[in-house]
């Protein structure tokens, strides 16, 4: 009996022995077929082997998730680009392109998704916006644009050497078609220009006339926006989105939903392969702007690639090896890059705070919840408790200017806004955080006070507990909702964190009616043609009250009509300084009311290149006066035109 | 029991693991007692600060000094600046900026320094450079003009005129002891992200990490001993059902139950407490799994029949003639839960979904925030190292301490 047992034993050890080599085996293979990026890198003898693991992951990949094959045009292999061919970005595209649809919604591409300022590789706006000094350079628009005398006519002409992909030349028409569907469909242009312009229309081929929408006593509603639409809005040719709408019988669910691979665009980029470990554009050497009146020649990437990683870690792993060249990425510490790590690696400043902050992260009030909407006190001490010093130095390591050098305003950090409001008036309103004493004193004051002696403060009769919310894995804002957690311990506020996954958190804020979230973290507008007025209307303005599915703006709730007659009356204004005081009313009122503060100034877009492969990266010392929008919205497209090899490579 | 104890003490694996953990123990009991203050107070504005002695700048310029003439004070000062890289890097700006170099002995420092120096312009701009290696240059060139030559005075504002006033010299021999410095701070393991003393939240958090392996081990150890015993001494149906129950718990991975609880629980609701609980619920089986195996051995046995004969009742059985008989086994069990629980937590909090985080610092959450901040990428390793350590020292002690008792209880291995 034992016998048999012990040779048992044996025979068992043995075959689970094998099984485990099949299984490395099988697992080994299954690594090699599904990251060919990673073992793409390895040296050249190693090539045959790879590219045909490569091939046969591209098979697989192309059967479970629909992902075409490449288009004839390009002959490279699309899991071996040439290096010295391909321009590499990272930390903008998360998870499969599921469209390549510009006039659909649900765009998870980052190539064409219109919630993204106007970026232009593939589809073209009629303007390209300098976010720095808030210049408006013509793409497929011919010279400036001009209105009429009351600001209810915009004109702007089309450039005559613009052309298509399907060399048709690009007309006014194909403008009008953009908007026209936008409206009908209900997109992202559609929402959200279709409140500003009432129509556009094609005088001839290559004038487009832009007709505002018009107030009752036949002022425009909002000049600024339609400024907005000719930075923001790429345009489509008017034969594909008639042969859209053609195909989906004019469906406006379907045309949204269209997956589009068909899509004809006028950029110098397009669609060469996707799938879900990334996404190849490819150089369209018959664009357009090679010709003399825009560019003058092709931009110098043959290829952009950006290769889908599963998260933060992994993207900074590979911007770290020089896989990535410009990363949209929080990294941690960046100067430890090159001066610990001596990599090649630089910013748009090469001292604090790195980038150009234009967004301004904030805290928002929840003013459905009774203790936050009815204290104002409460709302203030909380905000002047916070240790913002902290939060700059820890949660942003120092890419933020703090609130000593630019005072809380509605303001971005630029100079252009900073000279939009008078910083005097409101000097002794505008605090820098860490005053748990003038904090303590307020809720006194007001009569919150802790009365049963157990450390918290009550309000009618009840211990004060708030939550403060950002989603998940946003390592920065999570960590600024800790130091405004530990602030409320300081002043016998109980304020706990929450940290919920990114698409609860988004469903849960959105809605008007949410008691979920007491305190929560959201991002502002950052540059736009009609900033500042854009983000003081997300703070104040009363249209966004009970909006459901808001994305927009005003997420706390917050009415104020005095503030909100301002808003809605600063559109129309013309004369500078009864602009300059009506924001420097508006800012009193942010500051006196406190319906939301800032907790940080953030770039709008993080901008940080490896120079292993590329260099001549735009920079804010070089003269060039190129934005750092990561080579790729507005005219940071210019740097693409620039880009130099590194020698050697 | 006496001598049990005593059998104990003459385990050698037992003394290591327990002198361990009791030395852990008291420094976490007295380590607080002796730096008093909040373990998650942000003393440092910035990230991740070295470990070391921190010595005010301010105060230690206002205090007294003894001039100590320490013959490689000088060696020390400008050595730390120019380092072999940076030599080879500067004869490379030389390559490319087109200066001579054909007389340079690349070994001579301050022939290289003097050359650097009379040649070096950060605003002439040379074909080829990047950027990165542009902004290098420049930080070099700023580091080499402070390598300790320049004469560094102390100056006052004067109150009236607002100008700077020279109040004295910064003598190169000039020292001064730390303990006249009125502030110094030792960071024994420097600061994490949020700017907290490592030290601090470290022995706090294993504190709380410890209770969390307590409730869980006590909870998962109280379930699996009353489940296995009622299993395994009445048997028949009801054993079926316990043992139903368990095999369920067995087949689905406990840990993948504890993430689904915990996440379905949401943030809000997640304490230290309730993620000690939530770890105890779903870590029960083995140990009533092993219990009722046991307890199936022992219920035929003649003196629980004899018992049975008296009509002694069913609580009395299995708490005086069966209970005794395990309960070293169950001690062990209790331990290994308590090691398994503290690890469950870090696991957990790896994922995010640890207990909430402004209340106390657990070691997951500790890990957790060092991993968000990259800290082991970019050379902290005081931020996440220890917390690893901490961690195999609590396992590893409690797994001695184990391997000890069973080397005295289980008369298979006693000598």
């Amino acid at each position: 009996m034992k016998k048999i047992s012990k040779s048992l034993a044996v025979i068992l050890a043995a075959v689970m022995i094998m099984s485990l080599f099949t299984g490395c085996s099988k697992s080994s293979s299954n690594e090699s077929s599904t990251t060919p990026e990673s073992s793409t890198a390895t040296e050249e003898s190693s090539k045959e082997e790879t590219s045909t693991a490569a091939e046969e992951s591209s098979q697989e990949t192309s059967e479970a998730s629909e992902a075409s094959q490449p288009t004839d045009e390009g002959d490279a292999d699309v899991n071996n680009l040439p290096r010295n061919e391909t321009l590499y970005f990272g930390g903008q595209q998360w998870g499969t392109v599921n469209t390549w649809n510009p006039i659909g919604t649900n765009q998870n591409n980052w190539v064409i998704s219109t919630s993204q300022i106007n970026r232009t590789l593939m589809m073209e706006t009629l303007y390209m916006y300098d976010m720095l000094t808030g210049k408006m350079y013509p793409l497929l628009a011919d010279g400036d644009y001009s209105w009429n005398d009351d600001q209810t006519e915009l004109t702007v002409k089309i450039k005559p050497a613009a052309h298509w992909s399907d060399n048709t030349p690009v007309t006014a028409q194909d403008v009008a078609a953009t908007f026209d569907i936008g409206v009908k469909v209900g997109n992202n242009i559609g929402n959200g220009y279709g409140g500003y312009i009432d129509s556009i229309e094609a005088k001839d081929d290559s004038t487009v006339v832009i007709h505002a929408k018009k107030n009752d006593d036949g002022t425009p509603v909002n000049p600024m926006k339609v400024l907005d639409f000719i930075v923001a809005c790429p345009i489509c040719q008017k034969a594909w989105i008639d042969t859209v709408s053609e195909r989906n019988n004019g469906d406006a669910t379907a045309i949204l939903n269209d997956k589009a691979e068909d899509v004809v665009y006028s950029g110098p980029y397009h669609y060469y392969y996707a799938d879900d470990q990334k996404v190849i554009l490819i150089r369209d050497d018959n664009y357009w702007g090679q010709d003399a009146s825009m560019w003058g020649s092709l931009p110098v990437p043959k290829y952009i690639a950006h290769t889908i990683f599963s998260d933060n870690a992994a993207t900074e792993v590979a911007f770290k090896a020089g896989e990535i060249d410009v990363n949209q990425q929080f990294l941690p510490n960046i100067q430890d890059l090159w001066e610990k790590d001596g990599l090649p690696v630089s910013t748009w400043l090469d001292d604090v705070p790195y980038g150009v902050c234009l967004t301004i992260p904030t805290a928002w009030y929840n003013m459905n919840i009774p203790v936050l909407a009815e204290n104002t006190a409460l709302r203030k001490a909380i905000a002047i408790a916070v240790d913002y010093d902290t939060i700059i130095a820890n949660a942003m390591t120092n890419q933020s200017p703090s609130f000593k050098d630019v005072p809380r305003s509605l303001m971005n950090t630029t100079d252009g806004e900073q000279a939009l409001y008078d910083r005097d008036a409101v000097k002794d309103l505008q605090w820098t955080g860490n005053d748990i004493e003038g904090a303590k004193k307020l809720l006194d004051d007001a009569g919150i006070v802790d009365s049963d002696g157990d450390g918290w403060r009550e309000w009618n009769g009840e211990k004060i507990s708030l939550n403060a919310v950002c989603p998940n894995g946003w390592s920065d804002w999570q960590a600024a909702i800790e130091v405004v957690a530990a602030a409320g311990q300081k002043i016998g506020i109980d304020i706990s964190t929450l940290y919920p996954e990114a698409s609860v958190y988004s469903t849960v804020y959105s809605n008007p009616d949410q008691t979920d979230y007491d305190i929560f973290m959201n991002g502002t507008t950052s540059a736009a043609p009609s900033c500042p007025w854009a983000r003081a209307d997300q703070f104040f303005g009363e249209e966004y009250v009970g909006m459901q599915n808001n994305f927009s703006g005003n997420w706390g709730q917050y009415k104020n009509d005095e503030a909100n007659a301002i808003v809605q009356s600063i559109p129309t204004m013309t004369d500078e300084q009864e602009i300059k005081d009506a924001y420097t009313k508006l800012t009193e009122i942010y500051l006196t009311e406190v319906p939301s503060f800032a907790l940080m100034y953030r770039p709008a877009f993080f901008y940080e290149v490896n120079e292993s492969v590329w260099t001549n990266y735009p920079s804010a010392d070089d003269g060039r006066n190129i934005p750092p929008s990561d080579c790729t919205d507005g005219y940071g497209i210019r740097a693409l035109y620039e880009l130099e090899l590194v020698d050697g490579q | 029991m006496k001598n049990t104890i005593r059998q104990l003490f003459h385990s050698p694996n037992f003394v290591v693991g327990f002198v361990i953990f009791v030395g852990m123990l008291l420094a976490i009991f007295l380590y607080p007692i002796f730096h008093p203050g909040s373990p998650l107070e942000m003393i440092g504005v910035g990230t991740f600060a070295k470990p070391g002695l921190y010595i005010s700048v301010y105060d230690s310029v206002n205090s007294e000094t003894e001039t100590l003439r320490l013959p490689d004070a000088d060696e020390k000062r400008s050595g730390a600046v120019l380092s072999d890289e940076d030599r080879v890097a500067m004869i490379e700006w030389f390559g490319k900026a087109g200066v001579d170099t054909t007389n340079l002995d690349a070994s001579d420092d301050a022939a290289v320094l003097e050359l650097w120096k009379a040649n070096y312009d950060p605003d002439k701009t040379i074909k080829g450079l990047t950027k990165a290696k542009r902004a290098y240059y420049r930080r070099l060139n700023e580091a080499l003009a402070n390598n300790g030559e320049a004469e560094l005075y102390v100056a006052t504002k004067d109150a009236d005129s607002g100008e700077l006033v020279e109040k004295s010299e910064i003598d190169k021999d000039a020292y001064v002891n730390t303990k006249d410095v009125a502030n110094v701070k030792r960071l024994v393991l420097g600061t994490d992200n949020f700017g907290r003393d490592m030290l601090k939240e470290l022995l706090a958090a294993a504190k709380t990490s410890l209770m969390i392996g307590l409730i869980a081990g006590s909870i998962a150890t109280m379930i699996g001993l009353i489940l296995g015993l009622i299993s395994g001494y009445v048997g028949g149906i009801v054993d079926d059902i316990i043992l139903f129950v368990m095999n369920i718990f067995t087949v689905i991975p406990s840990f993948v139950i504890l993430i689904l609880i915990s996440y379905s629980l949401g943030q809000s609701q997640r304490g230290a407490g309730v993620v000690a609980m939530i770890i105890g619920f779903t870590s029960w089986v083995w140990t009533a799994r092993s219990v009722r195996s046991q307890v199936i051995s022992l219920r035929n046995r003649d003196h629980v029949n004899l018992s049975k004969l008296s009509g002694h009742s069913l609580l009395r059985i299995i708490f005086t003639d069966i209970l005794p008989y395990i309960l070293s086994y169950v001690v062990m069990a209790f331990i290994l839960q308590i090691s398994s629980g503290i690890l469950a937590e870090a696991q957990l909090s790896m994922l995010g979904l640890g207990p909430k985080t402004t209340e106390v610092p657990t070691l997951g959450l500790m890990m957790s925030w060092a991993q968000l901040y990259s800290a082991h990428m970019n050379g902290s390793w005081w931020a996440y190292f220890p917390v690893i350590f901490t961690i195999a020292l609590i396992s590893f002690s409690l797994n001695l301490m184990n391997t000890g008792m069973d080397q005295v209880f289980n008369p298979a291995l006693r000598d």
